[in-house]
């Protein structure tokens, strides 16, 4: 393929992911939340000698993120036709994130796991460093893109190894002979693993992962690779490579390790109030769009972390739950500030404004966005927030109260999001700028703002779905809170 | 049959006579078409290796030397890449490439500057009959390495090997850089001599006998006394020279810089290997007993040689210093293996070391390949490589990923099995130093790939590459991906060579 059949290539990767999101909605649809635990499984021995499995399968929490992932790379690779330069190349990267993420969602081994986790976060490099842009502030880089890329790819890395080093610890020290994280549940029924030993790893496994979700304070990449990266890759990345980190949290911390998630977990919780409190404020103090959003997720990320942490079947459904609005709301966010920026050549709040005359329609997406950020009732966010609320009350009191008020502060900034940019008077100099017109531009924010609204009005089924994910996980890991909770009813 | 046994050695010894007669009987004009000739002895070298009788195997040589699937799977090693070296020598002797000079020269004056400084710099290789006979010997000394039975025999073969390099490194010897390479490693390597010498006869001393069996009933039997210990320090210090273990690594840096390209990427490969195959012998073999004394230092080490290597990596301008500084990293985790004293370790160590030999004579290749048309070796030469040649620049790209152990690549899977023996060893602060020495070595290995992918280049003149470099440059990005994606096979005769 040459560079000159640009429309080709477009054409393969939308049809590409296209088919993954056909696929991901059909294992949806197929799966039997009756039935629970991980379905559409697909086993073949890899390396015998270490235990290693080429195994897929699905729960309800990682078919709800991989159906999330499905929709935001298929809006990101239809966002991405603003990129005129280095198609092949840009799409061959973004392509090879997008397996990897999938990959992580549905490896059933530690290996795998670790394996694509790693193969997503390369691709960042080049998709940032040559298509991304430089923040700007007043006309003067604050950040050039290539300081961007190398912070996010060094963090990224380190997390990695840190949290690789604790699963080859979890794998020598147990002696489990396997990284097929299925047999391990059941050998760790039979043989916990050591009290002590628990304690050790899941604070290798939580920062490793906490890089990338990102956890304060260990946060800092997240914002300035979010500014930088092109549209497409900033609705990936904040849309799902962050929600890696939680899903890994879950997977890997919580599930193998339920006396190290009983120590550790208060710890994260603690840790994640500075996330949303500490990430609200410096959202709000923010000029450049794209780092508005950028701590914006970071902060609500923090809401993730508070539900997983309460270790209640409510909790962990909000968590998942919020995991998936949120993507999709900041995907839509990304996209639109994308288009702002593509047709303004600026993403400084300050000089814009009044752009809902020339683009109602992204305006409008740019409302809903923000009324989804703050958590409206209507929308997806508001029943997961409420989920991680109320899971969160029990437990902590303190963090939830904290939390609660990081709702205000998120209205805060996402109002002068889009008062800053969308109202006020018009100027002149954006008098030549366009909405998204055609149908086709428009698919992307359509299909994202359908699912927020979807989902909120009707979130039953998704619901049921992560529930079927969420209980067994929970009455495994921690069987007294269930029992706990149904003693109350 | 015993002295069948040695018959690899006896075709590389015929084949040095070949390329002495070669050298002597093709006229000048014609001399650099030698290459086919050496890589007609690399790929005779391989048939007779691929047809070695099953039966064979586990036969000894007189107490000296002996064919198991050790040697022979070290012998492959060896001889891939020797193969691979000559592949690399080819930019640097044909013909072809002093026209397409001129022509570029005529086409641009400023080009034509830039053109007459590197090839002050680069220089194409003279006599080349001479550097392919100097190529077989030292292939012959690591052949050696890898079936040794015996101290003296251990000796001869790294003085083959070594020897040989001292001049390759020089070769160049109208540049000052090359002579002060070959002067560093000339003097460098006879004092590891000396220590290697000074250990053998303390061990002679102790044993009353330099073969492997001897020792190992003298180790058995009784207690050893410190003089004996020292000695085997002494030549795990010789060792440490020849795969660049801290603080026997001072030489690399230099040389890596002045020496021609493929005698650097022979130095960083396969001198690395046998040196590694040399150490496996001597520690795995015979001072196993001995365990307590030598794996310790062996791991402290690893950690200094990994941290040395990659953070001195950072600063680097030359694209070859770089590259020697990342293989002193690299030597540190094949030692971090080696460390482990366990037969886990030793199957990661193997795969680690065809991991490493892809992955390194890729980038090699690379820079062979590149040198004359981007000008030089620093790596400012190599901005905006991606748009001049995307060949290159994505075998550049995949190559160094696969040295940082990025999955799906083949580096990846080695540094997952030396991390996880090392941890099956229980030094969990090694595994640690390992795991962040990734990180570190991943900054430099980007910075790489920044100038090949984000910068601009400073001439958009297509690089040209010949058929013969094409298809190893894929043929080596698909064996890395492949052995990074399909790990068990190659695990499995990985184990069947390393595991006893």
């Amino acid at each position: 393929m040459r560079q000159s059949h640009p429309h080709l290539v477009r054409r393969i990767a939308v049809t590409a992911t296209g088919l993954s999101l056909v696929a991901a909605v059909w294992a949806v649809m197929t799966y039997d939340r009756a039935r629970g635990g991980y379905q559409h499984e697909l086993l073949v021995p890899w390396m015998t000698d270490l235990g290693i499995n080429w195994h897929l399968g699905m729960d309800g929490i990682s078919a709800t993120l991989a159906l999330l992932h499905a929709l935001c790379a298929f809006a990101g690779v239809l966002i991405s036709y603003a990129i005129k330069d280095r198609v092949k190349e840009y799409y061959l990267f973004y392509l090879l994130l997008i397996s990897g993420v999938f990959g992580v969602f549905l490896s059933l081994d530690l290996f795998f796991f670790y394996f694509f986790y790693e193969m997503a976060v390369i691709p960042m490099y080049p998709l940032i460093g040559i298509w991304g842009s430089d923040t700007r502030e007043q006309g003067v880089v604050r950040f050039t893109k290539e300081y961007a890329a190398i912070k996010l790819t060094i963090y990224l890395t380190a997390g990695a190894v840190l949290a690789l080093v604790g699963i080859l610890w979890l794998y020598v020290g147990t002696g489990a002979s396997t990284f097929d994280i299925v047999s391990l549940e059941r050998q760790f029924a039979v043989t916990p693993v050591p009290a002590n030993l628990q304690r050790a790893i899941f604070p290798l496994l939580a920062i490793g992962f906490g890089f990338i979700v990102p956890l304060w304070p260990f946060h800092s990449w997240s914002p300035i690779g979010h500014a930088a990266a092109p549209s497409a890759v900033s609705m990936l990345h904040a849309g799902v490579l962050m929600k890696l980190g939680a899903y890994a949290l879950i997977r890997i911390a919580m599930n193998l390790l339920p006396v190290g998630a009983q120590t550790w977990l208060p710890v994260l919780a603690a840790l994640c109030v500075m996330n949303i409190i500490y990430g609200g404020f410096v959202a709000m103090a923010q000029k450049d769009l794209k780092f508005i959003i950028g701590y914006s997720s970071s902060s609500h990320m923090g809401y993730v972390i508070l539900g997983l942490a309460c270790l209640t079947t409510l909790g962990l459904n909000g968590a998942v739950l919020l995991m998936f609005a949120h993507g999709i709301m900041t995907a839509l966010a990304f996209a639109l500030v994308g288009h702002v920026y593509d047709q303004c050549h600026t993403r400084y709040l300050p000089d814009l404004g009044g752009l809902a005359h020339q683009m109602p329609f992204i305006g409008a997406c740019g409302v809903m966005a923000a009324m989804a950020s703050s958590g409206l009732p209507g929308f997806a966010n508001f029943v997961a927030e409420l989920f991680v609320f109320v899971g969160g009350w029990d437990r902590y009191r303190v963090q939830t109260i904290c939390a609660v008020f990081g709702v205000v502060i998120t209205s805060v900034y996402m109002l002068r999001f889009v008062r800053g940019t969308f109202f006020g008077p018009v100027k002149p100099v954006y008098a030549h700028v366009h909405d998204a017109v055609s149908p086709f531009a428009r698919l992307p924010y359509v299909l994202l703002a359908l699912v927020l609204l979807g989902v909120g009005c009707w979130p039953a089924p998704l619901v049921r779905l992560v529930d079927s994910g969420a209980r067994p996980l929970i009455q495994r890991v921690a069987p007294q809170e269930v029992g706990r909770l149904a003693g109350q009813r | 049959m015993s002295w069948a046994l040695l018959r690899i050695e006896f075709v590389v010894c015929a084949w040095i006579i070949v390329l002495l007669l070669g050298d002597l009987l093709v006229p000048p004009p014609r001399k650099a078409s030698l290459w086919k000739l050496a890589l007609a002895g690399a790929v005779a070298c391989g048939v007779v290796l691929g047809l070695t009788p099953i039966e064979w195997i586990g036969h000894r040589f007189q107490d000296m030397f002996v064919l198991d699937r050790f040697a022979l799977y070290f012998k492959s090693l060896s001889l891939l890449t020797v193969g691979l070296v000559i592949i690399m020598t080819r930019h640097l002797t044909a013909s072809g490439r002093p026209s397409t000079r001129l022509r570029l020269a005529q086409d641009d004056p400023q080009q034509a500057l830039s053109v007459k400084t590197e090839a002050r710099l680069e220089g194409s290789l003279p006599h080349p009959g001479a550097f392919y006979m100097l190529l077989f010997t030292a292939l012959l000394g690591m052949l050696v390495l890898a079936s040794v039975q015996d101290l003296l025999l251990l000796f001869i073969g790294l003085e083959l090997l070594t020897f040989s390099l001292y001049i390759m490194a020089a070769y160049l010897k109208t540049e000052p850089q090359a002579i002060e390479a070959g002067m560093k490693y000339l003097i460098l390597g006879s004092v590891s001599a000396g220590f290697l010498v000074y250990g053998i006869s303390l061990l002679y001393g102790f044993a009353g006998d330099t073969s492997f069996r001897v020792l190992q009933a003298a180790i058995a039997k009784g207690p050893v006394p410190w003089t004996a210990q020292a000695g085997l320090l002494l030549i795990v210090a010789a060792l440490g020279f020849k795969v660049a273990m801290f603080p026997f690594h001072l030489w690399v840096p230099d040389v890596y810089q002045g020496a021609p390209t493929p005698v650097v990427a022979l130095l960083s490969v396969g001198s690395k290997i046998a040196g590694v195959a040399a150490m496996l012998r001597v520690l795995f073999g015979v001072f196993m007993p001995l365990e307590g004394l030598w794996a310790d230092v062996l791991a402290g080490l690893a950690a200094a040689t990994m941290l040395y290597g990659n953070l001195g990596a950072i600063p680097q301008t030359n694209i070859k210093r770089l590259l020697g500084y990342s293989s002193i990293g690299h030597a540190g985790y094949l030692m971090m293996g080696i460390s482990t004293a366990s037969s886990a370790g030793a199957q990661a160590v193997g795969f680690y070391a065809l991991a490493y030999l892809l992955s390194n004579s890729a980038v090699f290749l690379v820079i062979a390949s590149a040198a004359s048309a981007v000008g030089g070796d620093s790596l400012e030469a190599y901005n905006g490589l991606s748009r001049r040649s995307p060949l290159l620049a994505a075998v550049l790209f995949v190559g160094l990923l696969s040295l940082a152990g990025v999955p799906p690549l083949a580096g990846f899977v080695g540094k997952l099995l030396v991390l996880l023996a090392t941890m099956d060893s229980g030094r969990l602060w090694l595994v640690m130093i390992g795991a962040l020495n990734v990180v570190v070595s991943l900054y430099y290995y980007l910075m790489v790939i920044r100038r090949a992918y984000l910068l601009a280049p400073s001439s958009s003149q297509p690089i040209v590459l010949d058929g013969l470099t094409r298809l190893t440059l894929l043929a080596l990005c698909a064996a890395i991906l492949i052995i990074g994606v399909v790990q068990q096979p190659f695990l499995e005769q990985v184990g069947l060579a390393l595991r006893p």
